[in-house]
């Protein structure tokens, strides 16, 4: 017997927080201080982190057995802000290691699954949470916490969100910092926010984006205002009035033709719109991906904090290098070696032109494509090139739609299923529609819209111009609106 | 200023495909084939490029707040950065650019404009994110040059030698084996380094030597660097080959981490007569091309590794790191700030006072960053080119020989004796109111006055005593009648009566003891009471004595 949707929410928020060496369970640390009393923005509101965020509380893992007990010794600057404005750390949530996957399935072993936790109907058995924040959807989901943060690198918050049925918020890159948030891969990595619905999710991001001395690829106050100012000019003055929306040619998937009615009944146009270059963007990802994080791993293994493993001497005959070795095949499960293998090879000196490269010259062709298609201008170009692009755009999009996955959550598959299985193909396919936005930078969030034929959700996603988070809640209001009434 | 572009994300960080194929650092350093047809009676040429990593003198590490150091207690000068904690980012020292960009102007390089981090990356223990940040793809600065002129550190031509290229980079930690086990040590970790590399331009240890020696004083006049090799602060890699004359360039190896000029010149002539003997004794087997280290004892160079070990760094663009792009009216404005160079000096001083270029140099010694001998010497010459000759011997020989003398403890300094007091006590002895010897009492006083003398309180040091109380304090009698006071007139009559108080000299004198013409001189001083001019009472006597 399974949870089902109307179950969960009739015990709306009776759910605590909670580890379990038998059952599923979201979080893999749970905060047992009782929250004091609070003044702030967000006081009084329980919010869960996932386990590659910094928290001197907690060991902070990433769910990984190399980072076993490892105890950050600094807060990330976005916790500290959320602390800052009251909130209350709930727990740790589990993730796919190092953020590598797509259905929070590639776990240490001592670790419980991560469940949806309610079904669409009793007899179905459970369902991947997505991944890889799929831990802080499905505390979200359940209600466990108000709030929490994930980090998005190809779709690791839009995903879980679409298959949980939450809203999930992947901000435009350098809006959040990224101090204290391990690194999978620097130049797509983005601190994001999942929510049951909008009004949560523009709570918690109104705080945690400021600059920050301890990032320097988070922008600086005079962007933040040039982006602000250039909201303000493109924020309809009512509702969606005017408000231009694109549907991608190239994306198979399409969106309800009942939401799309509803949002022209509302004011939008919306048109069909062409990014050629998002059908190499997957391939384009992986290769990225992969060679930054081989890079961004190398330093796991060298002594200076990590499992007790890795604290050991080790065998007293044992050189630095077969040390390094042991911790390193010992500590990391089999995908994260997978892709490291992959990205080192990607670097490689004979492979690099070939491989690396043109992969970043496909990431820079994606996001001129993306910048073609905006009517809005790059905030953070300089005034002159600003001026420039206004003067072409009199025609031009707001924001880009389609569905956040190709699918609804997938079965779960066992562990025998992964052994016959074993390409894991299926698994890079998943982030098919969410590493375009991710390659070029820009905010997307994934807005529970729609019930896929099998009963189970799935999100629409809704891209703009990099700043332009205000404009994406404004849209994402209207669909919770449709939804509400369906 | 120095501009940091976010705009850079997504954009191919490397300029394009094509341009990077070939990456130029290592396409360049390749030597050209092309010789200029050498003057060398010698069979054998040698060619020497150089490596030269230079710690940046801005007194934090180049991505993290944590001090440098020399010295201190291991792992205490570390900040989570630099041992690499998850989580952490590199913040760039916008203090280290800007030294980076004087030298690299000072070096006559191009600066791009657009220069980027890249990642080198390799497993050790000297490094504990893995990778080192560096400038590979798009480095801060190329092709500038450095001359050398003949006779610097016994250089025989005057030529120049090629900057390929500037870089900025992290240094790495320090570890060393005791025992069992290996000891790291992060103080060093994420210092920033230039990392300058030199075109093959050298022909000899000599040359190889003078450029580092030319280098040193660049870094330090411009406070980007101590040059300090002894600390580790500037440590060499030199690439040597060898070939006959008119044939082309030999295979060329690399000796590493070389941290004396004296180590530097020993491993090119250690490896200079390893090759000839290689390609006389078995000139059918290619030389191996291969890094190697020098042995500090026995001055012979060994192999560490060889071409085919060579490590794939793996380079990968750093996308923590914003591009610096360099606003080139800031650039402007730092290239007319520069600051004098030491052979700069020399040459302006030596051709405006004729003086000894040796001498110039011990005043740059005196003060190598800020040139402090320098600005004292032209403040007591007060551009008063009569007295400019006299002053450098007042400064060079009288000073400075005073107080490297004895018991004194004084140090050089410019408040040592005033340049004013010098000056107008230079001026007196050229208009002859009071002698040379008088002026060597006088410095003497001073130094033994000066506010480095533990004695002396702060608040009474030698500069603030004018020169006219000075001279009364040394009972030193001034001659108001200004250069007449030595007219020929009255030397002649001083003279005289020196003749004629020391009969019994005057007479050694003329049958043949010239030494006892100190005597008279002596005596005629006494009787002038010390104002008169002894090289010109000399003269005098010698005149009078030959009637």
């Amino acid at each position: 017997m399974r949870v089902t949707k109307r179950h969960l929410s009739s015990l709306s928020g009776s759910l605590k927080p909670r580890v379990s060496e038998t059952q599923p369970t979201p979080y893999s640390w749970i905060n047992n201080a009782t929250p004091s009393s609070s003044t702030g923005r967000l006081a009084g509101k329980s919010i869960a982190i996932k386990d590659n965020i910094s928290y001197q509380a907690a060991s902070t893992s990433c769910s990984s057995s190399i980072l076993q007990d490892y105890n950050p010794p600094y807060t990330a600057s976005c916790v500290q802000a959320l602390v800052a404005e009251g909130a209350h750390i709930a727990g740790q949530t589990k993730m796919d290691e190092f953020g590598m996957g797509s259905q929070t399935t590639h776990l240490p072993s001592n670790y419980t699954p991560v469940h949806i936790p309610a079904s669409p109907r009793p007899d179905e058995p459970p369902r991947s949470a997505g991944g890889s924040s799929g831990g802080s959807a499905a505390a979200v989901a359940e209600g466990s916490c108000w709030a929490a943060l994930g980090t998005d690198t190809g779709g690791s918050v839009r995903l879980p969100a679409s298959y949980c049925g939450i809203v999930g918020l992947k901000p435009s890159y350098g809006m959040i910092s990224r101090r204290g948030v391990v690194a999978y891969a620097d130049s797509l990595d983005c601190v994001g926010v999942l929510g049951r619905d909008i009004q949560t999710v523009e709570e918690v991001f109104n705080v945690i984006p400021r600059p920050d001395q301890g990032d320097m690829t988070c922008v600086s106050s005079s962007s933040r205002s040039a982006a602000a100012q250039i909201l303000d000019n493109h924020l309809p003055e009512k509702g969606i009035e005017g408000l231009r929306i694109g549907l991608p040619r190239e994306i198979a998937q399409r969106t309800s033709s009942a939401l799309l009615e509803y949002l022209k009944s509302q004011g939008a146009s919306i048109e069909e719109v062409s990014l050629p270059s998002i059908r190499r963007a997957l391939p384009a990802y992986y290769v990225l991906a992969s060679a930054e994080a081989s890079s961004n791993l190398a330093r796991f293994g060298g002594g200076w904090y990590g499992s007790k493993n890795d604290q050991a001497s080790g065998k007293r005959s044992e050189s630095g290098l077969e040390r390094r070795k042991r911790i390193r095949t010992e500590g990391f499960g089999k995908e994260v070696k997978k892709r490291l293998l992959a990205g080192t090879w990607a670097l490689s000196a004979d492979e690099f032109d070939n491989t690396y490269l043109k992969a970043l010259q496909l990431r820079h062709l994606l996001r001129e494509e993306y910048q073609a298609l905006f009517r809005i201008p790059h905030p953070l170009l300089n005034v002159e090139r600003r001026r420039q692009k206004q003067k072409q755009a009199g025609e031009g999009l707001d924001v880009i739609l389609h569905p956040t996955a190709i699918r609804t959550a997938p079965p779960l598959n066992t562990r025998e299923d992964r052994k016959t299985k074993g390409k894991g193909m299926e698994e890079y396919d998943q982030d098919l529609l969410t590493v375009p936005a991710s390659l070029a930078g820009l905010p997307s969030m994934s807005v529970p819209a729609e019930t896929g034929s099998d009963g189970w959700p799935l999100g629409v996603s809704l891209t703009s111009q990099w700043g332009m988070e205000g404009l994406i809640f404004r849209l994402g209001r209207v669909m919770e609106d449709w939804s509400r009434n369906q | 200023m120095i501009i940091l572009s976010r705009w850079g994300l997504g954009r191919p960080i490397i300029g394009s495909i094509a341009s990077t194929r070939h990456p130029c650092r290592q396409s360049s350093r390749r030597y050209a084939t092309k010789v200029k047809a050498a003057k060398c009676e010698e069979e054998w040429e040698t060619v020497i490029g150089l490596e030269i990593h230079a710690q940046l003198k801005t007194g934090r590490k180049l991505f993290s707040p944590a001090s440098t150091s020399y010295g201190e207690t291991p792992n205490t000068n570390v900040d989570l950065h630099d041992a690499a904690f998850p989580g952490t980012l590199p913040f760039l020292d916008l203090q280290a650019v800007r030294l980076s960009l004087i030298t690299a102007l000072a070096l006559g390089c191009k600066i791009n404009t657009r220069s980027t981090f890249d990642r080198k990356h390799y497993f050790y223990h000297d490094i504990p994110a893995s990778y080192q940040i560096t400038q590979h793809y798009n480095p801060l600065a190329r092709d500038g040059k450095l001359r050398i002129t003949q006779g610097e550190n016994k250089a025989q031509r005057t030529f120049d030698v090629g900057i390929h290229q500037l870089q900025i980079e992290q240094d790495t930690a320090k570890s060393q084996t005791v025992g069992d086990n290996v000891l790291v040590d992060l103080n060093r970790a994420g210092t920033g380094l230039m990392e300058i590399v030199t075109k093959p331009d050298m022909r000899s240890a000599e040359e190889a030597g003078a450029f580092v020696r030319k280098l040193q004083g660049l870094l330090r006049r411009l406070g980007s660097g101590d040059g300090d090799m002894e600390k580790g602060n500037l440590r060499v890699d030199v690439n040597v080959s060898v070939h006959r004359h008119g044939m082309p360039f030999g295979t060329r190896c690399e000796i590493k981490n070389i941290n004396s000029v004296r180590f530097l010149q020993a491993a090119i002539e250690s490896e200079r007569r390893r090759h000839i003997s290689h390609y006389l004794t078995t000139p059918s087997i290619p030389l191996q091309q291969e890094t190697r280290g020098l042995n500090e004892l026995t001055l012979e160079t060994f192999s560490l590794r060889s071409k085919e070990e060579a490590m794939d760094y793996r380079y990968m663009p750093d996308s923590n790191l914003p591009a610096i792009a360099i606003d080139p009216a800031y650039l402007e404005k730092l290239k007319a700030e520069l600051p004098e160079m030491p052979w700069q000096v020399v040459e302006r001083l030596t051709a405006a006072y004729n003086l000894q270029k040796r001498d110039v140099e011990t005043l740059i010694g005196l003060d190598e960053y800020h040139f402090e001998g320098i600005r004292y010497y032209e403040e007591v010459v007060g551009n008063d080119s009569k007295i400019a000759k006299k002053a450098m011997n007042w400064i060079v020989h009288e000073v400075l020989g005073q107080i490297g003398k004895g018991k004194s403890i004084a140090k050089w300094s410019s408040t040592l004796i005033s340049a004013g007091t010098l000056r107008e006590m230079i001026i007196m002895i050229e208009e002859g109111k009071i002698t040379g010897t008088n002026g060597k009492q006088i410095v003497k006083y001073l130094i033994n006055h000066s506010g480095s003398n533990p004695d002396v309180k702060p608040d009474n040091q030698a500069q603030s005593i004018p020169l006219d109380q000075i001279l009364r304090d040394l009972d030193i009698e001034v001659s108001d009648s200004s250069s007449s006071s030595s007219t020929a007139g009255d030397l002649e009559d001083l003279c005289q009566q020196a003749i004629q108080n020391q009969p019994k000299s005057v007479n050694d004198y003329k049958k043949g003891n010239e030494k006892v013409l100190m005597r008279l001189v002596g005596e005629a001083m006494k009787l002038s009471k010390g104002r008169a001019n002894a090289q010109r009472v000399k003269e005098e006597l010698v005149d009078l004595l030959k009637q």
